[in-house]
Formats: C-alpha cells, structure tokens, sequence
C-alpha cells in the first residue's frame, strides 16, 4: 500500500519523519501543511540535514498548493475563461445565497477565491475535466507528503482521497488532539474533524495504511499522563528517553508568585489564549502558534474552561481539550499553571 | 521543444497560429511578413526578455497591433465599453518531466497542455485611472499600454521564472549586433548556454580571483595609498580603487570571446554570425533548446554559408532550430519538406500541401516557388510570350512593370494549380491566365472552381473559343497595320500573320513588348491589368 496515514502524540516526532522519509524518497516530493509557521520549520529541518532544501523536493502551504497546482491550471473548467483566479480570499465567504453553479460561489469580484470553497473548487474541476487535476499531479509529483493533517477538514477530505486514489503516494502524519487550526468551517464532513479524523482513516482501511504512534520523544511522563486525562479514550504515550531535572511534572502557581518563579526556572516560556490574558507583563506566546514548538519549561495563563477543568478534571465538560492538550506538551520537564488560588 | 506558437495582438500578428516540428524549420516569407517578428516573439514568449531588457520595461503602445487597436479606438468613439487590446504569446511545448509543472488549459485554445504565455493587458490595478482616461482623452490614438500589465505565466496559470522553463532560446541575429554593457547579449546567452555547469562556474571562479589579485599588484597598491593620502581631507574613511567583484559584475559582462586575438565584435558580422550559430547548435550544457537563426545568408560568403549550413544540418539533431530565410539557396539546401511560408499574418507549411504538388514543387529549383511566396501578388502565365505580352499590357496602363509594384508574374506551363494550391493557403492575389484551347469559359471556370470560389483568385481566359491562343487573340483585336509596324513585318493578311507569330512565338511577344507603338491587348489581358 503507497499511501500512509500516521496518527501521534505531540512529540513523537511526526514532522521529523516527514523530512527523514522526504529526504530518503526517490522522485519529486512535495511537502504540504496549512501553517506558515510550520512550512519553515520544515524547510528549517530539512536545511540543517542537508544544507539545501534538494532540488526534488517542493514546500508548499495548502491553500498554495490547492490553487496553484490544482484549481489554477483547468480552472477554465469552471471559469469559462483562463486565469480567472488571482489567488486566495482568506477572510471572505460567498454570499449565503450564492449558488455552486455561479463562479461568485468561489470567486470574489477580483478573483480571489474564498478559503471555505478552494478545495471544493478543486473537486468540482477535476470532475469535470475527467480527473486532469489529478492526473496533472501524477506527471509532477511521486510523493505528497501532509503534515499536520488534523488541520485538514471539509472538502479537503475529498482531495485527499482522490490523491490516494491516484499513482501519487500519499504519507500524512497529524494528531487528532492537536485540532487548533482548521483550513474551513464549512459543515462538509464535519464528523471528521478533530477525533473524528482517525474514523475516516479507518474507513479507508483499504487505501490508507493507518499507523499510530503512542510516546513522546518530548515530554516526561508527568506530562504524558497529564496530557493522556484530556483524552482518555485514546491509548496512554510512554516517554522516551527524557532526562529528569530538579523540577518535573505539572505545579501550580499564584499570580503573585509569577516574577520569582520566571526567574527560578528560567527560561520558562509563557503560553496564553490570547493577547486578552494578563500575564504579569511577560512575554507571552498565544497557544495557536506555539504548536510544532518544544520548550524546557512552560508557564500556562489558563481560561475560565481550563481552570474548571484542572479543578474536576472533568474533560467531557472542557470545551476546547485541544487547546490545553497542545500547550502542556510544548513542555520538555514541567508546566505551570498561573492560578487564582490553590486548592 | 516548442510544438505550437499562437500570437495575439503582437505587432503585425492579429490572430496567429503556427505549429513547428522537431529539428529544422525554415520561415519564408516576403520582407514585411513577419519573419523577425515570430523569431522575437519566439524569443520573447521563452525568456521574457527583448534585447536583453524585460518586456515590462519595453512594452509601448506599437507592439498592439495596430488594427486591433483602431477596432478598439472606433469602439470607444461608438461609447463601447470595449477593453484595450490584450497581447498574448502562447508557446506551446513537448510534454517532459520538466515542463509538466507547465501544463493546464490557461491558453489561447482552451487546450491541455504544457506551455507558457506572454500576456500583457489591462491592469485591473489601473482600472479607476484607466476610466479616468478614456473619459477625459478625446482622441486616443495609440493603446494605453502604460496601464498595462505584464505577466510570464505557465499555462497552468501560475507565474513563472526563466528558471523554471526548461527550453532555452538563443537567437542568432547578424542583422544587427547588440551592445550591453561591451558584450553583445545574444553571445552572451549563448556563451553561458554552450558551456556546462560546472564550467561556468569555473569561470566564475577563476574571473573573480583575477581581478582579487589586482588589488594586489604593487603599482596599485601605491596608487591606492595615494588616493588614501588625498581623500583623508575629505573623509574619515579610505578611499581606494577595486574592481568590482559583486555579482554584478560576473565574467560573462568582463570577457569578451576573441577570434585569432581580434574582439569578437570587430571580427566581420558574417564571421561573428557564424560562430554564434555554431555554437548556439553545439551547445554541451543539457536541455531541450530552440535556436532562433535570422537571414543565415546575411553577410556571409558563398563558401562560409555553404560550411555553416552544413553545421546546421549536421547538428540540429535533438534540438529544434528555426531559421528565417530570403534565400532560395538557403532553403534549396536546408530542404524544401522544412518549409514554412508566411504571408500576410498567416502561415502554412509546404509539407502541407497536396502530395502530388510538393513532389512538384520538389523537382523545380527553390527559386519559382518562392517567388510566388515573396511577392505581393503574381499572374500566372503559360509561357514565356504571354509572360512577356503581359507585362507590355501592364506597363501601357500602369506606367511601370508589374515587379516595381510587387507583382511577378510567373510561367507555370501547364502547373496553374500546383501555384494555385500554394496562393490558397498563402492568401495571395493570384490572376491565373490561360489559352482556352477551343473550349468554352464555363469549361475553365469547372476546372478551377475549387480555386475560385476564394475572392483573391480570378481567372482569365479569351471568351471566343475559335480563337485559341494568344497570338490570334492578338491578332484578332489589331488591324493589320499596327501588327506590321509593331512586328516590323508586312504580313498580307491575318492569317498569314498568325502563322508567322505562332511560329516564332517568343520573337514576336519580345517584339510587342519592346515596340514604341503599343497594340491592343486583347480582353481577358485587359481584365488582369485593368485594376
């Protein structure tokens, strides 16, 4: 079977073994991910291995691919005339009455096409073109390699089965509990989203080669099981190979005794919702982006759900298990939560 | 390899299609077909570049097509909302690993394939200033290039760089040596496509050190303390004189290729031609590649011509050259089967033609044929005493000979429809003359029609069936003492003058076409030159 779909544990170095098995394939490889951030970490990755990014080897972001190398070149498919599309309309959406049949359902006035509609574009074109989109890909790349695959959802499905359908293998690597992101919103195949997505690998059992990867190159047990409770439906991560230090595991802090802590364990890199939580003035980083980093230590500015729940421990009532889950694994040996008071 | 070009609004080509094969491809055509101008758009459509310069930074208003731009000046006059004219240069290449990245239906046809486009139109970003113009600006004469915008695309609809275009283009062109920076540009590309890799880099290597080493030379040295010396009145820092070894400044702009020790540019243009298409042709570096060959013949000798077409049939194997030719020579050695003829925006291949007309044409010397491909216009004739009857008749209502108005007229015997194949797909006003041989106009008229039903191509033939051929058609409409004074003869009567004519039938046109009196032509002759 060409086409691989691994499922991990933040930390077990899924974008590691991206670049490992790019770096190793035979042929032209492309390397897609929705995130900028992640992108250059990748090309970061495979420049400190090998120097240079190889010449088979092309980075690319989703959205980039999806319209330059498949909703571009047949567009006249849909469009009725060439090079219609200017690029992507990322804010935007189509008018709630706009209809599929009309190029206003994709397109704004100036080409742009709406994010929610790109990949469904791309779907449409290659039917109606006998699979060209397709085949188009299969004269230019062996190899697609989709890290971060959890951030792929509606119609992006639909895409990826017709790649696994086609010559083209296909290595998608992600974790279902690492859903910060989704590329649209849209309700096509929303069951898939977040955990779902290990459903729809399942149900593709005969296409898709579906592997899971339960340790953590990164994180001490501590964290591992603190992390694990969020989801406890899915197997336990064993740690690998971490070292301990003076200072393992999850703590909880004062506001007031924020400053002395920072400088205790520095460095500690602090992790907030967003730019709304006070953090003593720190430095912050919002959550959403610290994902794919590793930090030493970690101190979380946690919200309202958050604090409920590191209080119950009840995760069927915390509303976005993702967020906390991403954030406690950044942590190499300890985390620790800012909090009103203890208990 | 480029399989197709489609050029729109470019210069004099409207609406242009032309499809080209592997290996040699000769363009013929007359002085203002366009000869030039497809090799540049060639040319430009692979490199984005004209003379060395970006085509953004030399697009203006007489690269639109100029009747497309009258059609879109009229429209806006008429209060249309037409948009100006949109340039196009779709070239079309081979599918390869390399240009499938290429491929889409982003092209003039619709159609999937692998290729790249020159576009330059309107810019949407200049749309609120271009509505200011056209409501301001009365008499528009000219496209508003200056709100336009230029784009290198794939035809899959993304940009591209020169980088990502497998094919190279070299253009060799003696006409006229371009100058940048002291090194002529098309050498330049050539030089850097001829050698390989890692032999430019080398080169670049080795350059660099040299002028490194300069600095060191103990002369400049204590010229550069001098300077230090003199400048320490005017600044705090260290004024010194290098040379430049920034990227600018690579060897490919210092070097300048030398032939037995003279600079390539005052070697003689037939020379410097020469060589650029040699090597242009033996380029080592790999890649497919286009080499683009303007009038071969120019400046050249007999014998240097003779050794570089040999060069060039011996090597185009695996690469695909074009060359662009107004010599019978050149194409009579190059081979007729390669042939491209132009003519009024317009192309067709010889090899096109029906099979029977190109073994024809095959066996005549390169020369008729392309007479008929170079002239504005031609009257085919039987022979040579029509010919020269013809001509006579042309210059009594004209004042001057039909070639002064670039129209040949040509003997083709019996051939009319070999010629008349070629005028067809050429477009070319064509008057066929033809002795009717005692059968009736309808007779004729059935015999052409498949020409004839094209408005460019008309028929002549002498209406009275009793009156075979030229000589008693002539006879016919003269009275006896014009055609004695004429002739210098004293013919009794008609009858005996046909005979004598018709026997000597070349001595007597000679005769018509050199007397002071001039004779009354008869009328299907009239008909030709009337217009």
């Amino acid at each position: 079977m060409s086409n691989t779909a691994i499922l991990a544990a933040a930390g077990s170095r899924k974008t590691e073994y991206i670049v490992e098995k790019a770096l190793a394939a035979e042929g032209r490889v492309l390397i897609t991910t929705y995130t900028n951030e992640n992108q250059n970490q990748i090309a970061r990755r495979i420049e400190s291995k090998v120097g240079t990014i190889p010449s088979n080897i092309t980075i690319l972001g989703w959205f980039t691919f999806l319209i330059a190398q498949c909703a571009r070149p047949y567009q006249l498919a849909l469009t009725g005339e060439p090079l219609v599309i200017s690029g992507l309309n990322f804010k935007g959406k189509h008018h709630k009455f706009a209809k599929k049949a009309n190029l206003n359902y994709y397109l704004d006035q100036q080409g742009g096409m709406y994010r929610e509609d790109v990949s469904d574009f791309v779907v449409n074109v290659n039917e109606r073109t006998n699979g060209a989109v397709i085949h188009r890909l299969e004269n230019i790349f062996d190899h697609i390699f989709v890290d971060e695959v959890q951030d792929l959802a509606g119609y992006d499905l639909e895409v990826l089965d017709l790649i696994m359908s086609s010559k083209i293998s296909l290595t998608m690597v992600g974790d279902p509990r690492q859903h910060t992101l989704s590329t649209t919103l849209g309700p096509k195949n929303k069951k898939y989203r977040g955990e779902g997505l290990r459903q729809w690998f399942a149900e593709r059992a005969d296409r898709c080669d579906l592997q899971t990867r339960d340790c953590s190159y990164r994180c001490n047990q501590h964290i591992c099981d603190f992390a694990d409770a969020i989801y406890p439906a899915l197997p336990p991560t064993k740690s690998i190979d971490v070292s301990a230090t003076d200072h393992d595991g999850i703590f909880y802090i004062l506001g007031d005794d924020v400053p002395t802590y920072f400088a205790q364990y520095a460095p500690v890199t602090v992790l907030r919702n967003d730019k709304n939580a006070n953090t003593y003035g720190l430095p912050a980083m919002n959550i959403g982006v610290s994902k794919g980093s590793t930090f030493d230590r970690v101190m979380i500015f946690p919200t309202k759900p958050m604090l409920t729940y590191l209080q119950d421990k009840n995760h069927k009532k915390l509303k976005a298990p993702e967020r906390l889950y991403v954030a406690v694994t950044r942590a190499r040996f300890s985390v620790a939560f800012v909090v009103p008071k203890l208990w | 390899m480029i399989r197709k070009v489609a050029i729109r609004n470019y210069r004099l080509f409207r609406d242009f299609d032309l499809e080209l094969t592997p290996g040699l491809n000769i363009l013929v055509g007359s002085n203002d077909s366009g000869k030039s101008t497809l090799i540049e758009a060639i040319s430009l459509g692979l490199t984005n570049r004209l003379n060395g310069k970006l085509f953004a930074q030399e697009l203006n208003p007489y690269f639109i097509n100029l009747d497309a731009t009258k059609e879109y000046i009229k429209d806006l006059q008429e209060g249309k909302q037409t948009p100006p004219p949109t340039l196009i240069i779709d070239i079309f290449l081979e599918s390869s690993d390399e240009t499938e990245i290429l491929r889409g239906t982003n092209n003039v046809h619709g159609e999937d394939a692998c290729g790249v486009r020159i576009q330059a139109k309107l810019s949407q970003d200049f749309l609120p200033e271009y509505n200011a113009f056209i409501d301001t600006i009365t008499a528009i004469r000219l496209a508003p290039t200056e709100y336009y915008k230029v784009d290198w695309l794939g035809f899959s609809g993304n940009p591209v760089t020169a980088r990502s275009i497998p094919t190279t283009a070299s253009v060799v062109d003696p006409s006229s040596v371009r100058l940048q920076a002291g090194v002529d540009y098309h050498l330049q590309q050539i030089l850097r496509t001829h050698l390989d890799p890692k032999e430019r880099v080398e080169l670049t290597r080795q350059y660099r050190s040299l002028r490194e080493a300069f600095g060191e030379q103990d002369q400049v040295k204590a010229i550069n303390a001098t300077l230090k010396e003199d400048g320490e009145s005017l600044t705090s820092r260290t004024l010194s004189l290098a040379i430049d070894i920034s990227q600018r400044y690579t060897w490919e702009n210092g070097l300048i290729a030398h032939l037995d020790d003279l600079p390539f540019q005052f070697a003689s243009k037939g020379e410097q031609s020469a060589l650029k298409t040699v090597l242009a042709i033996g380029r080592k570096a790999k890649g497919a590649q286009v080499v683009l060959v303007e009038e071969p013949e120019a400046h050249l000798s007999f014998s240097h011509l003779q050794l570089l077409l040999k060069r060039i049939q011996e090597q185009c194997d695996g690469k695909q050259v074009i060359v662009a030719t107004h010599s019978n020579y050149v194409l009579n050695k190059l081979g007729l089967e390669n042939m491209i003829l132009l003519a009024k925006q317009s192309s067709m291949r010889f090899a096109d033609l029906p099979a029977d007309t190109v073994r024809y044409f095959q066996k005549l010397p390169g020369f008729d044929t392309l007479r008929l491909v170079l002239a504005d216009a031609a009257i085919l004739v039987e022979g040579p005493s029509d010919e020269l009857v013809v001509q006579r008749a042309y210059m009594d209502v004209k004042g001057k000979l039909p070639i002064e108005c670039g129209i040949d007229v040509i003997c083709v015997g019996l051939s009319h429809k070999r010629f008349l194949d070629l005028a067809v797909r050429l477009k070319k006003r064509v008057w066929a003359v033809t002795d009717n041989d005692g059968k009736p106009l309808e007779h004729h008229q059935k015999r052409f029609a498949d020409y004839l039903k094209h408005d460019f191509i008309t028929l002549h033939v002498g209406a009275d069936t009793a009156v075979k051929t030229l000589e008693p058609q002539i006879v016919e409409v003269n009275d006896l003492a014009t055609l004695n004074t004429v002739l210098g003869k004293a013919f009794g009567t008609k009858e005996e003058a046909i005979e004598a004519m018709t026997a000597e039938k070349t001595e007597s046109a000679l005769a018509i076409f050199e007397s002071k009196t001039p004779i009354v032509m008869p009328a299907y002759i009239k008909e030709v030159v009337g217009e």
